[in-house]
């Protein structure tokens, strides 16, 4: 029988070797993948993400937790297309033009992935042919982020681009603010990269 | 009090003694320079300290990448980026059109292994690492203009992001404590190593500034017990020698630093610089908390002054420095660098304001 219990902590604690043991010894009993996804790997992140927010966990361990949790899903993925399992959402994701950084924009990556959605990143320095593609394989959400103010703009233009679409646009970044984000009339802001998930949450309209 | 140099000045404020006025300080993208050339405002040759009479200026003099011999080599280039591979094994990419930060797409040190086998072995003090003319000349070029001088560059943390990554460097902080340490005490012993040698050879600069980017929007990169477990023991080494010989030491931050910088200050700082406005940093929080026992540096929002919107800037420095130039030792700077979207006068007007309320009464 699995202990959830204990495959939630190896993935907060980020112990990777104990998380593949764990989902292995699962698969052999065959258990629910649905049950492991939901009730083990899922929520662990959801708390490792809500600790990041507390500021009772930083970027290190946040990191050492994806880095298990995708140990994890590596084990799964060939089971989760068979298992028939729905995705909850698609999710776009990149750094605008004119913008090579990326270290906020694979932590927003990661902690989507880890709360249960598909994400296509995009990487850095995208336009808006970059996220019309993504929106081609089924992305409804773009997410754009900045860490300069000289790049901040384009956002605008992914906006307008998007406007009358069913896409969602949702921004964030070192110089971007919700008063931004009210301005150009984008579909959502968020602080940091919990926060990114929460509002996806909410466009998805599900509970965080 | 009768004028004092940026030399004189910059000492007295960085141990919170009396001055004329609030001495000045400004770092500007490189093609925001090129950008004034080109509009033929800014002199082409002359160097921003000597044009804007700032009080400060620095000479980065060591090259700590693991092959010091390798030059930038082009790998691929398109319409926008060049991609480089640099003397550290890592692959980055630069834009061609603006100055920022390359994003850094590969790393050939990923393990401990790697680290033991393609680069602690290779990072020794050899005098090819020191650039002796340059830090002659910008010394000798400060004494002339009564200017402080500061030998500039990185510490620890910013000397092993760039060989290993940031997200693989984070993550051996939680897994791999003994690496890190490893790599932090190889890096400060090479510096405080490469320092005897130059200052035996050229003489002492005035002080040092320390570039050591350890935060992002809204936090650090790690937790303040990690930061002292790992990082903090070589922040207080390399600065107790910097101390040794007499020398204060300003330290460079990007990003939200806050929560580090109680044990930045034991580690010894003089002087907190940058203060990002956008990351979280505020200015009278940190003085009211630490303005006693370090100067300061920036930590006005520069976004006014790229906007060129000039009762922004005057509200930011009104709002600001009557209160933190109080106790001395506060420096005029905005809150990072000055982007080539700003316009010269903006600039201009953000300096003039600024000394004109930054000055004590006679």
């Amino acid at each position: 029988m699995t202990d959830f219990e204990a495959l939630r902590t190896a993935i907060i604690k980020g112990k990777r070797n104990d998380v593949t043991a764990i989902v292995q010894a699962a698969l052999e009993e065959k258990e629910d993948i649905n049950r492991l996804l939901d009730e083990g790997m899922i929520p662990a992140m959801r708390e490792i993400g809500d600790k990041f927010s507390r500021n009772e966990a930083y970027v290190p361990e946040l990191l050492i937790a994806a880095r298990a949790m995708q140990t994890g899903l590596a084990l799964l993925e060939p089971l989760i297309a068979a298992s028939g399992r729905k995705s909850i959402g698609k999710i776009a994701i990149g750094t605008v033009k004119g913008d090579l950084h990326d270290i906020g924009k694979n932590l927003v990556a990661i902690m989507l992935k880890g709360a249960g959605y598909d994400v296509i990143d995009l990487g850095v320095n995208c336009d808006t042919a970059k996220y019309d593609s993504a929106v081609k394989q089924g992305a409804d959400i773009v997410a754009c982020s900045s860490l300069l103010t000289t790049t901040m703009p384009y956002m605008r233009e992914v906006v307008e681009h998007f406007k009358g679409t069913h896409v969602k646009v949702i921004i964030g970044g070192a110089p971007v603010t919700q008063a931004f984000a009210d301005e150009i009339g984008a579909d959502g802001y968020s602080e940091d990269a919990n926060g990114a998930v929460k509002l996806v949450d909410s466009l998805y309209h599900r509970a965080s | 009090m009768t004028e004092l140099t940026g030399k004189e000045r910059v000492a007295r404020q960085l141990k919170h003694q009396p001055v004329d006025r609030i001495a000045v300080m400004e770092q500007f993208w490189s093609h925001t320079i090129s950008h004034w050339v080109e509009q033929g405002v800014f002199p082409a040759g002359e160097s921003p300290e000597d044009h804007f009479h700032l009080d400060i200026a620095m000479n980065w003099s060591f090259n700590l990448k693991i092959n010091p011999d390798m030059q930038d080599r082009l790998v691929a280039e398109d319409e926008d980026t060049k991609t480089f591979l640099d003397g550290n094994g890592a692959t980055m990419r630069r834009y061609k059109g603006h100055d920022t930060t390359p994003e850094h797409l590969g790393y050939s040190i990923n393990t401990c292994e790697d680290w033991k086998e393609k680069a602690k072995p290779f990072l020794t003090p050899e005098r090819k690492r020191i650039a002796f003319e340059s830090y002659r000349r910008e010394k000798r070029h400060c004494e002339e203009k009564g200017r402080f001088f500061c030998w500039a560059g990185v510490n620890v943390f910013e000397s092993i992001h760039p060989i290993c990554g940031h997200e693989n460097f984070l993550m051996a902080m939680a897994l791999d404590p003994d690496w890190v340490r490893d790599m932090v005490d190889t890096y400060a012993d090479l510096w405080i190593h490469l320092m005897e040698i130059l200052i035996a050879e050229e003489g002492k600069p005035d002080g040092i500034w320390f570039f050591e980017d350890m935060g992002f929007k809204g936090r650090p990169f790690m937790s303040p017990e990690m930061y002292r477990e790992l990082i903090q023991p070589a922040h207080s080494r390399t600065i107790a020698f910097a101390h040794s010989l007499g020398l204060p030491v300003l330290m460079h931050s990007c990003g939200f630093v806050e929560p580090l910088l109680p044990g930045m200050v034991e580690a010894g700082i003089d002087c907190l610089q940058a203060m990002e406005v956008k990351a979280g940093m505020d200015l009278l929080r940190i003085y009211q908390n630490f303005g006693d026992r370090i100067a300061l540096m920036g930590g006005l929002d520069v976004r006014p002054i790229t906007k060129n919107d000039r009762p922004g800037i005057l509200r930011e420095l009104e709002s600001k420095v009557p209160i933190v130039m109080k106790k001395n030792g506060f420096l005029l700077h905005s809150d990072h660098s000055i982007p080539e979207s700003t316009d010269y006068d903006s600039y201009r007007y953000f300096l003039e304001n600024g000394l004109r309320i930054g000055t004590y009464p006679s």
